[in-house]
């Protein structure tokens, strides 16, 4: 732990900065944040800049996307959930999607890093993802939503709270975890050989990218499930 | 170094207004558009399958009617030749009647001459013969009853003659 920690605060660069006496932020990561949010409000932006029935260019790729999702949260979540959640969750995908290409893309004026690769990120967004776990579930069910800890009985309470903790924290960490590590290793790799291996640890990270994002993302309509399946039985 | 700190609670505010702003003014028309376009195509798939089954129906009317017509058609024309077949021998059976009507009745005219013409030489013969047996026997034949009794004979010996 020791070692990757020193790496960490060698290699990857956080700045930590103390804007007000006692509150630090780390800048690095909140302007590469803005910069994921700006490039997917872009991205979006630019799909429904001009919505045709007939999709063109980018509309296409986003709603390729948002196809792809709606998919997975009809087999999940049902119809009226999909509808509920859908914006949540194409935001969260393109976030993190976005974010954790971000570092991986070649820093020429400025540095980029993934906002991912920072803890407080990645449990932001677990965190986000608790909560709104909530709100939707007192929208859908109203009070009777908290009944999901005591059952099947109130002696199982403990374990459900543990459960409800866990699960943010699990997200938070296999995110942060896997692109913090590739970044760190790409930084390695760049200072061993400087040529060709990175790339195709780049191309691998890329995938991963991806796949971290598809699995947050993944996670989030599964814990959003149980919200809406109640509802079909 | 990896620390929590209030980079956490900016991240949180940060996805909530990229949620907020993309919500409200990104998603909405465009989620909007997806479902017009699913609504439509769905709509457009059933119509089509609509104007199919109509097409289809329309055909499989017209088919009928085609075959009805046709039936028809051969049935007038059936009944046509049967009408045709049916006056053609009521004229020939006509005029075979008329034929023979006329034959018989040019027969019997004929017949009726030739009786005319038998009873006009006859009674010529009657005439000559009584007048020249009276000029024979000079006016001892002059009574009925010789005149038919030379009738008679005229009768038998025409008779014999004609035989």
């Amino acid at each position: 732990m020791g070692v990757a920690e020193a790496a960490s605060t060698e290699i990857i660069h956080y700045g930590p900065t103390e804007i007000m006496p006692g509150v630090v932020i780390n800048m690095q990561t909140i302007y590469m944040s803005w910069l994921t949010m700006v490039i997917v409000a872009a991205i979006v932006f630019a799909s429904t800049r001009h919505v045709e029935k007939i999709p063109h260019g980018i509309q296409n790729l986003v709603e390729m996307f948002i196809e792809w999702l709606n998919k997975l949260m009809d087999a999940n979540l049902g119809i009226e959930g999909r509808r509920m959640a859908t914006p949540f969750v194409i935001t969260l995908f393109l976030y993190i999607f976005v974010g954790n290409e971000l570092g991986l893309m070649p820093s020429i004026v400025v540095h980029l890093s993934s906002p991912t690769n920072d803890v407080n990120v990645a449990l932001g967004l677990s965190i986000t993802v608790a909560v709104a776990t909530y709100i939707f579930g007192c929208i859908k069910q109203g009070p009777k939503y908290f009944k999901h800890l005591i059952s099947p009985f109130a002696l199982m309470l403990p374990l459900n709270l543990l459960e409800e903790l866990s699960k943010p924290l699990t997200m938070a960490l296999r995110l942060f975890g896997n692109i913090l590590a590739g970044e760190i290793l790409l930084a390695v790799l760049y200072q061993l050989v400087p040529f060709i291996i990175p790339n195709v640890w780049i191309g691998f990270s890329l995938i991963i990218g991806f796949l971290q994002a598809f699995i947050f993302t993944m996670l989030t309509i599964i814990a959003l499930a149980p919200i809406f399946k109640q509802d079909h039985e | 170094m990896v620390s929590i700190n209030y980079t956490l609670i900016a991240q949180i505010v940060n996805f909530i207004i990229l949620l907020w702003v993309l919500a409200k003014f990104a998603y909405k028309p465009l989620l909007k558009a997806m479902d017009d376009r699913r609504n439509k195509i769905v709509k457009d798939m059933d119509s089509a399958e609509h104007a199919r089954k109509d097409a289809e129906a329309l055909k499989q009317e017209y088919a009928e009617q085609l075959k009805n017509a046709r039936k028809e058609a051969n049935e007038i024309i059936a009944k046509a030749n049967a009408e045709a077949q049916k006056l053609h021998d009521e004229a020939v059976q006509q005029a075979q009647t008329e034929r023979d009507e006329i034959l018989q009745s040019g027969r019997d005219r004929v017949e009726a001459e030739k009786r005319k013409a038998l009873l006009d030489v006859r009674e010529q013969v009657i005439a000559l013969s009584t007048e020249i047996a009276g000029r024979v026997l000079e006016q001892k034949l002059t009574s009925q009853q010789d005149q038919a009794m030379i009738a008679r004979v005229t009768d038998q010996t025409m008779a014999e003659k004609n035989n």
